[in-house]
């Protein structure tokens, strides 16, 4: 059995994404992308929440710590928020949260903002082909062979 | 800004401040003072609300920071006022934090009368009642402040040897120790309206030139911007998982750090809630994905996820370091990154008490590098 799981981590890197995404615009986006039939990677696994501006860093870093490769949030365009200004808040903290990510040594490429919109379900497959690409390259996060944490 | 000189009788520095604090109280403009005086078993100094000027006995030179009084302030003031005036002498970096705490709506600065007194560091509570000199504590600080005072960086807390500014700003009256022959005078300065009424009630001689004294002032600045430099190039390699995950390698999960800290209000942490208390199978669900957990685990999850809570408003008061009992030297870590993230938001904590806390305002062009391209 052990054999077994060791040959499967030999196929290629497919990177796990952890996605925050508002419930306003950008889950009602990646909902459009499903019903609209568009395909894209399945690495990222979406957790609904209200408002980008409510993603907590903490959230972000352990979901890091425990070994995602990248973290995805997505929010409403700027001036779209539903609450207003949410998603400029969720800016200002992952500017802080680069400052975190710069003592952890940890790429800042791996963690995602981005603005989509309710109707820009093309925009949520293009920018999740995106982003798996580039988390490829990045390869595997080193905190997942951390269990020292 | 008036300035005025208290005269110290017979090199008693101690005394002559414990006067001016006691004709405070007397005067009936203040109801009570928050001081740090020493405990009966002489081992220890703490803040304590006095307000009979007779009990009064501060220590106010003692190099010891045993709880910051902006967490006291805050306790008393969060829900109401204080009703009548109180003074409460503080020192540069427990301004700072109690400004923080203003603006994160949790103390009230009505009818808080802010004393504050030049910093000449602090000892680790350790160091300081296990004294290893001959001397008390306070008479090696002054004996040493004034001969050579690089030679207390070895009992200083790193907080202190690299402090970013040991002279009170924001107060309605300073006590100031540097540019001044202390063992003759100490220079009283009154900033607010109350602190200019205040001093009125004691006895003062006219202050001359305050040359000597901004001289003074910005020595000891140039000095300790250079002490922190030095230190922000050595500590600079303390980064990446492997040295952090080394570097809490003593962390017992304990949250002094997070205790000490004066800034650090939230009612429920989030570390101590139900979020860390899972079930079994969850444990065995993590323990498989990386083969093996460390127990207790979210040690450095908690050590970043506070860095990332307090970072901004963190005064560098080095409290967390000396909370903790494995001595992990936090300050090493937390200074160059505060630093760091305090210059990217162009934000000084405890400078501005009108100035919004960072995470609550935002410009709808800036940053915009992060999010979309």
């Amino acid at each position: 059995m052990s054999e077994d799981k060791k040959e499967q981590k030999k196929e290629p890197f497919e990177p796990k994404i952890v996605g925050f995404l508002c419930n306003w615009c950008s889950y009602a986006g990646a909902d459009l992308a499903g019903t609209s039939r568009i395909q894209y990677p399945p690495n990222i696994r979406i957790i609904r929440v209200m408002c980008s501006g409510s993603v907590d860093s903490m959230y972000i870093l352990r979901a890091l710590l425990e070994g995602a490769d990248g973290v995805f949030v997505g929010g409403c365009h700027p001036g779209d928020c539903h609450y207003i200004d949410g998603n400029y808040k969720a800016r200002r903290r992952m500017v802080l949260l680069q400052n975190i990510l710069e003592t952890l040594r940890l790429e800042k490429e791996r963690v995602w903002l981005r603005w989509i919109s309710a109707s820009e379900g093309q925009k949520f497959a293009d920018t999740m082909n995106e982003m798996t690409a580039a988390i490829k390259k990045l390869g595997p996060n080193p905190m997942a062979k951390h269990w020292d944490l | 800004m008036v300035q005025k000189m208290l005269k110290v009788k017979d090199g008693d520095v101690s005394g002559a401040i414990n006067d001016f604090l006691r004709q405070l109280l007397s005067s009936q403009k203040l109801q009570a003072l928050i001081v740090p005086q020493a405990m009966p078993s002489q081992k220890t100094t703490f803040p304590v609300l006095v307000s009979d000027p007779h009990m009064l006995h501060a220590a106010p030179l003692a190099p010891l920071l045993a709880a910051s009084t902006a967490a006291l302030v805050s306790r008393m003031t969060k829900v109401q006022a204080a009703p009548h005036p109180i003074g409460v002498v503080m020192r540069s970096c427990e301004i700072r934090a109690l400004l923080e705490l203003v603006k994160l709506n949790q103390a009230k600065l009505e009818n808080i009368v802010i004393i504050g007194i030049d910093c000449l560091g602090t000892f680790p509570l350790n160091t300081y009642v296990e004294f290893p000199e001959k001397q008390k504590p306070t008479e090696y600080l002054l004996e040493q402040w004034k001969k050579n005072p690089d030679a207390l960086d070895k009992y200083l807390r790193s907080a202190c040897r690299v402090c970013k500014d040991p002279i009170p700003t924001n107060a309605d009256i300073v006590l100031g120790l540097y540019g001044t022959d202390i063992e003759k005078q100490i220079i009283v300065e009154a900033y607010s309206d109350v602190g200019k009424q205040l001093v009125e009630h004691v006895k003062l001689e006219e202050g001359k030139d305050s040359k000597e004294r901004q001289k003074a002032l910005q020595q000891v600045r140039e000095d300790k911007t250079k002490k922190r430099q030095q230190f922000l190039k050595e500590k600079a390699g303390i980064k990446g998982i492997e040295k952090l995950a080394e570097f809490f390698d003593r962390c017992v999960n304990c949250h002094n750090c997070r205790q000490a800290c004066p800034v650090c209000y939230c009612k429920e942490c989030l570390f101590d809630s139900s979020v860390f208390d899972a079930e079994a199978y969850k444990f065995l669900r993590r323990a498989e994905m990386k083969g093996m957990l460390k127990m207790p685990t979210d040690a450095l999850l908690f050590h970043v996820g506070r860095m990332n809570h307090m970072i901004l408003s963190c005064v560098q008061c080095g409290l967390c370091e000396q909370a903790c009992p494995n001595t992990i030297p936090l300050m090493d870590v937390f200074i160059p990154v505060a630093e760091q993230a305090q210059k990217e938001f162009s934000y000084t904590p405890g400078k501005d008490k009108d100035e919004k806390i960072p995470l609550i305002v935002y410009k709808e062009d800036e940053f915009l590098e992060v999010g979309e391209k």
